[in-house]
């Protein structure tokens, strides 16, 4: 089952969610808004068959993303619950600009908490800016045990590269 | 819990889901198909830009059908007014439609609880792509939420036909 938002602030003020820093008015019906942070990792090269990236922080007039690239960014909010499994996706007004915030891969995992990477890939030219609200994400119920999360990127708050 | 095509159908009689027009062959295991209408959003601007409104036009779709070049973005809209009041519908293409290549949203598949109107389709085709008004492009499903339920009444509320993104409200 998909969380409310009024059972998201119930949990959030329990602390079976965690988001920080954390904003009431970012509550929808079924989920929480999150900003983006303030630095984008945009493809450079590949050296030694591997892709390099270049960290930039983004300007305060914004940083237009091309098409056919892809960028990679993170939350400003740390956000993770040990109760609940989450989903990650973009605000519809932002798809509505053509904007993808993850190439995929949108499932959180119970017992992980961190900023999360994001993966922008741009449809139409469009210019991004730091720290706006930019995505939601939604909280579900678990049916079973839960084991402890061991994946890589579980206490990271860096923009992660992928680890293949 | 995600409903099942009958218990979509029960909820839909008990008026617990707005799904108009109404087509029971529509209906499937986990789902409704839902259909394309008549037009489409184009964007006009050079950037787009979240913090103001950007310009657009609108396009009817032919008789014969439409190609959608690749790496072309536009929007379209449901035939179909969505929504329910007790449960969280989620839009997917097709998978049909998906093995063409065509993304039928961009990211934001989520809808919230007590919005009801035509579903905005954020159309992305990675190949050329013919596609026609009135055909089965998506489907949605229903989910059971936990929790006391607050409407939706945002800024997307009651949508007739195909919306541009409204972020400028936001900023």
């Amino acid at each position: 089952m998909i969380l409310t938002g009024s059972q998201i602030k119930k949990e959030l003020l329990s602390g079976e969610i965690f988001i920080e820093p954390s904003n009431l008015e970012q509550i929808n019906p079924n989920s929480y808004n999150y900003r983006i942070g303030h630095k984008i990792k945009t493809f450079s090269e590949i050296v030694d068959n591997k892709p390099v990236f270049k960290e930039i922080e983004i300007p305060e007039h914004g940083y237009v993303l091309e098409p056919g690239q892809m960028y990679l960014a993170n939350t400003l909010e740390v956000i993770g619950s040990k109760k609940y499994a989450m989903s990650l996706i973009g605000k519809s007004s932002i798809g509505r600009l053509g904007l993808f915030l993850q190439v995929s891969a949108n499932l959180g995992h119970t017992n992980s908490k961190h900023k999360w990477t994001l993966e922008l890939v741009a449809s139409k030219k469009i210019r991004i800016y730091k720290n706006i609200i930019i995505g939601q994400v939604s909280f579900w119920k678990n049916s079973g045990e839960i084991t402890d999360y061991t994946g890589f990127f579980g206490s990271k708050n860096n923009i992660q590269e992928s680890n293949i | 819990m995600i409903l099942t095509g009958k218990e979509i159908l029960k909820q839909y009689k008990n008026s617990n889901i707005d799904l108009n027009p109404f087509n029971e062959e529509c209906l499937t295991t986990n789902s409704y198909d839902i259909t394309l209408g008549d037009k489409l959003i184009s964007y006009t601007e050079d950037i787009l830009d979240p913090k103001k409104e950007n310009s657009f036009i609108e396009i009817e779709i032919p008789d014969g059908g439409m190609i959608l070049e690749k790496g072309s973005f536009y929007l379209g809209s449901s035939r179909e007014i969505i929504g329910s009041d007790k449960f969280v519908p989620i839009i997917h293409a097709k998978s049909g439609i998906a093995r063409l290549g065509l993304f039928i949203h961009v990211t934001a598949d989520l809808i919230d609880i007590g919005s009801h109107g035509n579903v905005t389709f954020q159309l992305y085709a990675t190949l050329p792509v013919k596609i026609y008004k009135g055909m089965k492009l998506a489907q949605v499903s229903f989910w059971s939420p936990e929790g006391d339920i607050d409407l939706y009444s945002g800024k997307y509320q009651g949508s007739e036909g195909p919306q541009p993104s409204k972020s400028h409200k936001d900023y």
